[in-house]
């Protein structure tokens, strides 16, 4: 009954984290989730902690982690996500939205 | 999340929580309360397998309106219904209570300037009313917002702004009504039960909630406005919402104190009479009220787009 708490831990070649000490994207709306990014001097690591309603998953979270590491090259950061039901396809894409944000310049 | 400039011309009602509390403020002038990197979850969603948000689904903080700082509370409806648990009710009060403390504060320190410096209250409804999962902390909530509410009277103004894709139904619809202000854009509904669970109650014949037109004509901002349960019908863009709060700010507490809708023996008359009127006139639809207003063609009211409404509809007259 109780939420899932999955907790990973990803080496990554690079160490380039995000400039802004935290940064956070989204809603936990229904098949959609939130993302909460952090600065952490991790040795050039990623660390997620995940909390969903759905069981019996942790491969598929693990392995659409372990692609946008690779896909993006971040390192030294920390992801913690809510999530309410979203589709792997959702969580990568929110992820993806969640780094560029992060990153993008305060142009004002 | 989009900057400000963007936010100005950006719909109110396809905006998110934070995008609505930082856009109705000036300017770089947005300082959130436990914000989601503070992780204040709801201790309860989680027993219950229930998906959690960082922020319990409310953001609250405070930003300028001119020289007036300006607490606000902006609901999220997309997690789940934006309806009010224990932890985003305690925020709502929280906030509500600083603006008071605020104002004792800026009493104490300029006291020549306090209708200049005078904080507001404006809280963005989207909500069903309480969160079943915590229902007790929730209809608790309910009744120290109201309590915080009274508090305020006559020192702080607190506004209502509806306009967003969920409404403000449920017990929210009671608080909305007991603030002082209500701003809302065309989309924004309040009401007491919702649509669907009257259908549901009472039959399609009573209220046909898949008509969307009749959900609109019964609980939409055109009818508040003619009935005077809104006080201020505006475009639907943060902008504009921003723009009508600085004026409200401004404004005198006697002036804020005339848009009252309760709160009064001779409110309570008021509203005892609109209960005699419908009593007496036995209305199938609005639009019998809008006609009792004056409104000659009450059917070509809800085509109206809000500039060209404004211009020509007739509200009822009050004392």
């Amino acid at each position: 009954m109780a939420l899932q708490v999955l907790e990973f831990n990803f080496k990554s070649a690079a160490t380039q984290s995000i400039p802004k000490e935290w940064s956070h994207t989204g809603v936990t709306g229904s098949g959609d989730l939130e993302v909460l990014l952090e600065k952490k001097d991790l040795g050039g690591g990623v660390k997620a902690k995940v909390v969903t309603p759905v069981k019996g998953f942790d491969a598929v979270w693990e392995k659409m982690i372990q692609k946008f590491v690779t896909d993006t090259g971040v390192g030294n950061l920390s992801i913690e996500i809510n999530d309410d039901n979203a589709t792997p396809i959702v969580v990568y894409m929110r992820l993806r939205q969640a780094l560029a944000e992060a990153t993008a310049k305060e142009a004002e | 999340m989009k900057k400000w400039s963007e936010l100005k011309d950006s719909s109110f009602f396809d905006a998110s929580a934070r995008e609505r509390a930082v856009g109705l403020v000036d300017k770089g002038t947005f300082t959130e309360f436990l914000h989601p990197l503070d992780r204040y979850c709801s201790p309860h969603l989680v027993v219950l397998g229930q998906a959690v948000e960082f922020d319990d689904g409310m953001v609250c903080g405070v930003g300028l309106l001119g020289r007036h700082p300006a607490f606000i509370i902006s609901m999220e409806g997309r997690f789940i219904g934006g309806a009010i648990g224990e932890v985003n009710g305690a925020k709502m009060v929280g906030a509500i209570r600083l603006a008071l403390t605020a104002a004792k504060e800026i009493k104490a320190k300029y006291p020549g300037e306090y209708e200049a410096k005078r904080p507001l209250v404006v809280i963005s409804f989207e909500t069903g009313g309480v969160r079943l999962h915590e229902s007790n902390a929730g209809l608790l909530a309910h009744a120290e917002v109201m309590d915080a509410f009274q508090d305020c009277r006559h020192i702080v103004p607190v506004v209502s702004v509806v306009g967003s894709k969920v409404g403000c139904f449920g017990g929210m619809g009671f608080v909305a009504a007991a603030a002082d202000v209500i701003v809302m854009n065309e989309q924004g509904r309040i009401g007491l039960t919702g649509p669907e669970v009257i259908e549901q109650e009472m039959g399609k014949e009573e209220f046909d909630a898949s008509n969307k037109a009749l959900v609109y004509r019964t609980t939409g901002a055109k009818h508040k406005y003619i009935i005077q349960d809104c006080n201020y019908l505006v475009e639907d863009t943060i902008g504009d919402f921003h723009k009508v709060l600085g004026e409200i700010a401004g404004k005198s507490m006697e002036e804020i104190e005339k848009m009252r809708r309760i709160g009064s023996i001779d409110l309570v008359r008021e509203q005892q009479e609109l209960v005699k009127l419908v009593g007496d006139m036995q209305p199938k639809d609005s639009m019998d009220v809008w006609k009792h207003f004056g409104n000659e063609n009450p059917a070509a009211l809800p085509e109206l787009s809000t500039a060209e409404f404004l211009k020509t509809v007739k509200r009822r007259a009050r004392s």
